[in-house]
C-alpha cells in the first residue's frame, strides 16, 4: 500500500503530464504508475467539477445550485470511469492491445489532472469576469479539456502499443462497447426485477393462503 | 389570591385565543378566498407563486341589466367587448344579433343596438362577432353572417359598409366573413376574417381592401422538410397542408401599433406587435417567449400550450393576453417580461368557462365569457397596482422613482425578479455598484450585473492602485535581491 502512494509515484504523475509519450510507456513497461493514485485523481476531478458548478460566478454558470449533489456526481463519475476502463479493456483485449486493465485505469485517471486544474482555475477566474469577458473563462476550460483528451488518447495509444489510427478506432469501439454494457446491465436489472417480483408474489400467495 | 390568579389565567387564555383567531382569519382569508392561482415564472422557468395581482370584482349578466325599465335578457354567446374613447363599453351579443352599450361602470345600459339606418332602410345584424370604436366615436361591427363590416355613427346611421372585397390576392371564391375588427387613429380598418391564413386584412378609410398585414410564416422542421423531399408528388398532394395559424384577437395602441394574438402550436410566440408596415416588433424578454405558460408538459386535456384568444393594450407598454386553454390572463411589459399571471377555469365567481375577449374598464379588467354569457370583472390589488405603477415609471424613464414601489413589492413577494432588477438598476445609476450587484444577482440579470461588476472592479483597482503597485514592486525587488545573493554565494563558493 505504501508503495502505491510513495512520493516517487506522485512525482511520476507530473512527469507523465509533461512527457506523456515516455511517461505512459514506462507506466506499462516499468510499473511506474499507481491505480490508487489514479482513483484519487478521478475523485478530485469529480469534486472540482462540482466545485465549478457550485462556485463559478453566475455570469458564466447556468447550473441551478439546488440540483447539484456532490456525492451523486462522484458516484456518476466513478461509474463512468469504471465503464470506460472496462469498455476499453474488453475491446483492446480482442484487438491485440498490450495494456492490462490496471494500465488503462492509470492512463485515464492521470489524464483527468489537466481537466481538474482547468475547472479550479476557471472557477477562480470566473469571479473576475463580466458578461463580455466570458471568453477567458471558456478558453482556459477548453484548453484544459483538450489537453486532457489528448493525454487520454496518448495514454491508451502507449499502453497498448497502438498506432494513432488504431487508437481512434478502438476509442470509437470503446464507446460502442460502453453502450452495449449499459444495455446488458439494464436488461439484467429488468430481468432480475421480474424474477424478484415472481418470487415475491409466490411468497405473498403462500402467506395469504395459510 | 387563588381567584385572582384564575382570572388572570383566563384573561390570558382568552386574549391568546382571540389573537390567534384574528390573525389566522386574516391570513387564511387573504390566501384562500380566490378561486385561482396567481404565479409567475422565474429565471429558471420554475413556477413561483405570487400574491394575487387582481381579485374578482363581480360579474355582469344580461338578466340584471335594465334598459327603459325592461331587462335586456341574458347575453347569448357574446364574442367581443370593446371600450370606446368616451368610456362606454360595447358588447357584441352575437347570439341575440345585437350590440349592447353599457356605461363605464357596467351597471347601466346606455343603448341596445338591434337595428340601424342603412340609407333610409332599416337593417339588422346577423351574428355580429366583433366590435370596435374609433377615436371619433364611430362603431365598427364585424357582421359575420351578413359577410360585411358595418360602420355606424353615434345616431346609428350607416357611414360605410365594407363587403365583398376585391383583389387579385384574394382569389375568386373568397367569402368574406369577418370575426374581429379594430380601427386605428387614421380610421384604417383591420379585420380578422374566418379561414384567412394570410394575415390581417387592412381596409382604408373608404372601405377598399389594401393589403394583408402581419402574415405569420410557416416554420417547417428539418424532419418535415426531409419527408416532403422524400415523398412523391401524389403523396405530397395527399399530405396535410402546412398552413400558418390564424389570428384570434386584435387590439390597437394609441401610437397605431397593432397587437394581435394567434395560437402558436410551439408555445413560443402567441402575440405580435405589428408596426404600420406589418412587421412584428414585439420584444420577447429574457426567456425569448411571449407564448403564455412555459411549463405545458402532460397528456391530459388541461395540458398543452396556452391558446391566446384576445389581447388588450393597457398603458405604458403593458398588455394582457387571455388564454382560452386554462383561462389565465398573462400580462407582459414592453420588454416582454411576464409581469403576472392569474385567472383560471371553473364556475366560481372570478373564473371562466369559455373566455373570448378581454378589455380594460374603470374597475380594472373585464373578461367576456361566451358560455356563461357574462362579463367577469377584476379589480387591482396592492401588489398588482405596485407592479403596474413601477413598470409605468420605468417606461417613462424614471427608474429611480420606482425603487420605493419595487421595495414594497419585495415585501409582498420576496423573490420577485422584476423588483430586484428594478432596484438593482436604480442603484447602478446612483453609483452604488456593490448594492446594485447584490440585487441584480438576485434578479439573475446578467447584462446589468456585468455593467455594475465592471464599474465596481474598476473602482476597486483605482482605490487600491497604490497597494497593488507597491506589492508588485516589493516582489520584483525581492526576487532580484534573492538572485543576487544566490549568485554571490555561488561565486564565493567557487572562489574558495
Amino acid at each position: 500500500m505504501s508503495k502505491a502512494f510513495s512520493l516517487e509515484k506522485w512525482k511520476y504523475v507530473f512527469y507523465t503530464l509533461s512527457h506523456p509519450m515516455d511517461g505512459y510507456y514506462w507506466i506499462r513497461h516499468a510499473d511506474k504508475g499507481s491505480v490508487p493514485i489514479a482513483i484519487i485523481l478521478v475523485v478530485l476531478f469529480s469534486f472540482s467539477f462540482t466545485t465549478n458548478e457550485l462556485l463559478a460566478s453566475f455570469v458564466v454558470n447556468d447550473t441551478d445550485p439546488r440540483g447539484v449533489n456532490s456525492l451523486y456526481e462522484l458516484a456518476g463519475v466513478l461509474a463512468l470511469y469504471l465503464l470506460i476502463c472496462v469498455g476499453n479493456w474488453s475491446v483492446t483485449c480482442l484487438m491485440g492491445g498490450e495494456g492490462r486493465l490496471k494500465d488503462i485505469a492509470i492512463a485515464i485517471g492521470y489524464a483527468t489532472v489537466p481537466v481538474t486544474f482547468g475547472f479550479i482555475v476557471s472557477t477562480i477566474i470566473s469571479a473576475a469576469v463580466a458578461d463580455d469577458e466570458q471568453a477567458f473563462y471558456g478558453i482556459i476550460l477548453g484548453v484544459c479539456i483538450a489537453y486532457g483528451l489528448i493525454l487520454m488518447m496518448i495514454g491508451i495509444m502507449q499502453v497498448h502499443n497502438y498506432t494513432l489510427g488504431k487508437t481512434l478506432l478502438t476509442l470509437i469501439l470503446t464507446f460502442l462497447a460502453m453502450l452495449i454494457i449499459i444495455f446488458v446491465l439494464l436488461l439484467l436489472s429488468n430481468l432480475v426485477g421480474k424474477v424478484y417480483n415472481f418470487i415475491h408474489s409466490v411468497y405473498l400467495e403462500l402467506v395469504f393462503r395459510t | 389570591m387563588k381567584k385572582k390568579k384564575l382570572i388572570a389565567a383566563l384573561c390570558f387564555l382568552l386574549t391568546l385565543v382571540m389573537v390567534t383567531a384574528f390573525t389566522g382569519e386574516i391570513e387564511v382569508g387573504a390566501i384562500t378566498s380566490l378561486p385561482y392561482d396567481s404565479y409567475n415564472y422565474d429565471y429558471r422557468e420554475n413556477i413561483h407563486y405570487t400574491p394575487a395581482p387582481y381579485e374578482p370584482a363581480g360579474m355582469v349578466v344580461g338578466t340584471e341589466l335594465y334598459y327603459n325599465g325592461e331587462s335586456i335578457g341574458a347575453l347569448k354567446t357574446p364574442q367581443d367587448i370593446c371600450k370606446s374613447p368616451d368610456g362606454n363599453i360595447y358588447v357584441a351579443d352575437t347570439g341575440n344579433n345585437r350590440v349592447v352599450v353599457l356605461d363605464s361602470t357596467l351597471t347601466k345600459v346606455v343603448d341596445v343596438i338591434t337595428s340601424f339606418n342603412n340609407n333610409g332602410n332599416e337593417d339588422t345584424f346577423s351574428q355580429p362577432y366583433g366590435v370596435a370604436v374609433s377615436e371619433k366615436g364611430n362603431l365598427y361591427v364585424a357582421d359575420n353572417l351578413n359577410k360585411r363590416v358595418v360602420v355606424l355613427d353615434k345616431d346609428k346611421n350607416v357611414i360605410l359598409i365594407v363587403e365583398n372585397p376585391q383583389s387579385i390576392t384574394l382569389g375568386n371564391n373568397f367569402v368574406f366573413q369577418p370575426l374581429k375588427v379594430t380601427v386605428d387613429y387614421a380610421d384604417r380598418i383591420y379585420v380578422i376574417a374566418q379561414g384567412q391564413f394570410e394575415g390581417i386584412m387592412v381596409f382604408d378609410t373608404n372601405g377598399e381592401f389594401t393589403n394583408f398585414f402581419g402574415t405569420i410564416g410557416v416554420n417547417l422542421s428539418l424532419w418535415q422538410k426531409f419527408w416532403r423531399r422524400m415523398a412523391t408528388k401524389e403523396e405530397r398532394a395527399n399530405q396535410q397542408l402546412y398552413i400558418p395559424t390564424e389570428f384570434t384577437g386584435i387590439d390597437v395602441d394609441p401610437e397605431g401599433f397593432i397587437y394581435a394574438t394567434n395560437i402558436d402550436p410551439n408555445g413560443i410566440q402567441a402575440v405580435r406587435r405589428l408596426n404600420p408596415n406589418g412587421q412584428d416588433v414585439i420584444r420577447k424578454g429574457e426567456n425569448e417567449n411571449v407564448g403564455g405558460d412555459l411549463q405545458t408538459a402532460g397528456t391530459s386535456d388541461y395540458a398543452g400550450v396556452s391558446q391566446f384568444v384576445d389581447v388588450v393594450y393597457r398603458e405604458n407598454g403593458i398588455y394582457s393576453c387571455l388564454d382560452r386553454k386554462r383561462g389565465r390572463i398573462f400580462t407582459y411589459d414592453n420588454e416582454g417580461n411576464l409581469l403576472y399571471i392569474f385567472g383560471g377555469r371553473g364556475t366560481q365567481e372570478g373564473t371562466f368557462e369559455l373566455p373570448v375577449a378581454i378589455e380594460t374598464v374603470d374597475v380594472g379588467l373585464a373578461v367576456l365569457d361566451a358560455t356563461r354569457g357574462g362579463i367577469i370583472l377584476f379589480q387591482v390589488t396592492e401588489y398588482g397596482r405596485l407592479i403596474n405603477e413601477a413598470v409605468g415609471l420605468r417606461f417613462d424613464g424614471d427608474e429611480a422613482e420606482a425603487v420605493g414601489l419595487w421595495e414594497r413589492v419585495l415585501e409582498l413577494d420576496e423573490d420577485n425578479e422584476l423588483a430586484n432588477s428594478g432596484i438593482g438598476k436604480a442603484y447602478l445609476t446612483a453609483g452604488e455598484y456593490k448594492t446594485a450587484m447584490k440585487y441584480l444577482r438576485l434578479a439573475m440579470n446578467r447584462d446589468y450585473y456585468s455593467i455594475a461588476f465592471k464599474r465596481y472592479r474598476n473602482e476597486l483597482l483605482k482605490d487600491n492602485a497604490n497597494a497593488f503597485l507597491t506589492i508588485l514592486l516589493v516582489i520584483i525587488i525581492g526576487i532580484n535581491v534573492f538572485k543576487f545573493v544566490k549568485k554571490r554565494k555561488k561565486g564565493v563558493a567557487a572562489d574558495e
